[in-house]
């Protein structure tokens, strides 16, 4: 697990690393998803707890993303907005990610393939909602042949 | 951005510290801490002291950048922060100043109900209400607003639901504004906003949101008690949600808008999550037309839960509720900014008053006070922790002049998430509370574990800040006995 939660007053920090600007996204799909559900096989092993829903009836779900943002940490806010609004609007938690990221003289921009399941509390207890992705503490940086990002979750 | 405050707090007396007016930090204003020396102490360094200071340097800040005895570590503001600022001198308006949860609130009913009358019936009570009133995340209610129908509630707040007989004129008349804030600006509001938020009106949600049934064990005040409908013994319910998604995505939306805004009007801020623009200019004004919709809809959100408490109340007694006399209290809003009148250096001067997590406390005679409350002042509902108290307090006769009439909006919470999480390994939350007459019922066990009432500081404590402040003034206390939580 390429990520942990830290401690903030009354929500949840979560602070990511990885071996490429991807990875870094796809870990912090998996993080976030394990953030609503109240199972840990979620944080641990989220392609057997996506295989274990389907199995029990839950409904498949895969989106597709496209974001452009102008600098790394954005983009990141901005993903995970968006991984939110799925959930939110079309139920659909999406731990199982893969991401590509391009960058260019306009900006970076992500493309984004995302696996999961339809929302069901009766197969996923759900533990809590997440209001918002916030700009607090916000960071996104390379250190060496690292990645590291840190966001905190209004929960 | 987080790191602790640098300079230190000068005690003013026995409730008020002031973090002095640095310019070389931008500050243009003082910060004033309501607190007693033993939560000053417990504060240490805690980072929530440096966003007091953070919110002093905001364009327009008047008199000072304000925190309650509740105050802890929020984005941008401190949670229990209050800061006024002035149209007429490029005073700004910022969505940090009023959070994510726009108009989370909380609203009391009473009813002529007596603890008596809950003996064999308290566990089938709070089971219907886990049953029957939506609560945790996920969770749609029977109630679906969209299009037109969501413009109309966005706009007019509880009057649209006492138009589908969803709410009675007491509940428009105490509500504070009545319910809705003029000037909300539905067609503002972005369309993944209103798709967040059409099926969560009339919701708790999770976190620190609940429906609690409590007794009123103690009596302070007896004459604003009275105009409260407030008696020891009596059976109330008190109700604590906000905006949902809807607000969350507002707020949301506003922040996005306002990359780059202060820049272009010159404005430096010492962190990105004060983002803000002169509530004179158009990124002004459009932040405020969405954000009165989005308390609007709160509004309306705690009104439809009250409805459905109602019902489950019916069922359980057999009788209509209105036979039960579970009217409404009062409902106070503490995440919002709205336009005030305060007298500043002598003038009566509109002002755009930011409270966020915070509770406006108008003092008696004061003409936003409905006429019921208006010899007695405006009802302040204070939640505490499930465990032990809620506080009813009234507005003081120092509210207006010291804190631009606003009290605090609860305990604050003592310990983070994490931390409460950690506590609770090997214990069980639930049948604590059982032990102590609380019944609990909870959409899970996490939202439980982090909610418990070691996670909190002793509302008493911090009750008793604003009453010996002149802020609000100690009316009821209320003991819980039934919680229902997401």
């Amino acid at each position: 697990m390429a990520w942990q939660t830290f401690e903030h007053t009354a929500d949840v920090g979560l602070r990511i690393e990885a071996a490429s600007l991807a990875q870094l996204f796809e870990e912090a799909a998996r993080a976030l998803a394990s953030l609503w559900v109240d199972d840990p096989r979620w944080a641990e092993d989220a392609e057997a707890a996506v295989a274990d829903a389907v199995a029990r009836g839950g409904e498949p779900v895969e989106e597709r993303f496209a974001l452009a943002s102008g600098e790394h940490a954005e983009l990141l806010f901005d993903w995970l907005h968006a991984l939110l609004v799925a959930f939110e609007v079309r139920r659909a938690l999406l731990p199982l990610v893969h991401v590509e990221v391009a960058s260019d003289e306009a900006g970076l921009t992500l493309r984004a393939t995302a696996r999961g399941v339809r929302v069901d509390p009766a197969l996923q207890p759900l533990a809590r909602e997440v209001k918002a992705i916030t700009y607090h503490r916000l960071a996104l940086r390379r250190e060496g042949a690292r990645w590291t990002a840190e966001v905190v979750v209004d929960v | 951005m987080d790191a602790p405050f640098p300079g230190r707090l000068e005690r003013i007396d026995d409730v008020r510290w002031r973090l002095p007016c640095d310019a070389d930090r931008g500050m243009r204003v003082d910060g004033v801490v309501f607190a007693d020396a033993d939560l000053v102490a417990a504060l240490g360094d805690d980072p929530a002291l440096a966003q007091v200071a953070h919110v002093a340097t905001l364009p327009g800040i008047v008199g000072a950048s304000l925190a309650m005895p509740d105050i802890h570590w929020g984005y941008g503001f401190c949670i229990g922060g209050v800061a006024a600022t002035d149209p007429g001198r490029g005073g700004v308006v910022s969505p940090g100043g009023v959070g994510y949860d726009i108009n989370c609130g909380v609203r009391l009913l009473r009813s002529d109900l007596r603890e008596d009358d809950l003996a064999g019936r308290l566990e089938r009570l709070v089971d219907a209400l886990h049953a029957h009133v939506p609560t945790g995340v996920g969770r749609s209610g029977p109630f679906r607003f969209v299009g037109r129908e969501l413009d109309a509630l966005l706009a007019e707040g509880v009057p649209f639901l006492r138009r589908r007989a969803w709410a009675t004129d007491g509940d428009v008349e105490h509500c504070e504004a009545g319910g809705v804030l003029a000037d909300a600006r539905p067609d503002l509001v972005s369309d993944v906003a209103k798709a967040r938020g059409a099926d969560q009106c009339g919701t708790v949600g999770s976190g620190n949101h609940f429906v609690e049934v409590q007794v009123v064990d103690r009596v302070v005040d007896e004459a604003a008690a009275a105009a409260f409908g407030l008696e020891v013994g009596a059976v109330c319910v008190l109700i604590h949600s906000g905006s949902r998604g809807l607000g969350y995505q507002v707020c949301d939306d506003a922040l996005r808008t306002l990359r780059g805004v202060p820049e272009r009007h010159g404005i430096v801020l010492p962190d990105r999550q004060l983002a803000c623009a002169p509530v004179a200019s158009p990124e002004g004004q459009a932040y405020l037309g969405a954000m009165r919709a989005a308390a609007n809809y709160a509004f309306c959100n705690r009104q439809l839960i009250a409805a459905q408490v109602r019902e489950v109340f019916e069922r359980v007694f057999g009788v209509p509720w209105q036979r039960l006399g579970l009217d409404l209290v009062y409902d106070v809003a503490h995440n919002v900014a709205k336009l005030e009148a305060h007298v500043v250096d002598g003038r009566e001067t509109s002002l755009c008053v930011h409270r966020k997590g915070a509770t406006r406390a108008f003092p008696a005679g004061h003409p936003e006070v409905p006429p019921a409350y208006r010899e007695v002042g405006q009802p302040v509902i204070v939640p505490g922790d499930m465990g032990r108290a809620s506080w009813v307090l009234v507005g003081g006769p120092l509210a207006m002049e010291r804190s631009f009439g606003t009290t605090c909006h609860g305990a604050g919470r003592a310990l983070s998430r994490k931390a409460a999480a950690r506590s609770a390994r090997g214990r069980d939350v639930r049948a604590e509370l059982a032990a102590r007459g609380v019944i609990a019922r909870a959409a899970s066990r996490k939202g439980l574990d982090e909610e418990q009432p070691d996670a909190y500081k002793d509302v008493d404590r911090v009750v008793d800040v604003v009453h010996r402040a002149g802020l609000s003034l100690r009316v009821a206390r209320l003991r819980p006995v039934g919680v229902i939580k997401g």
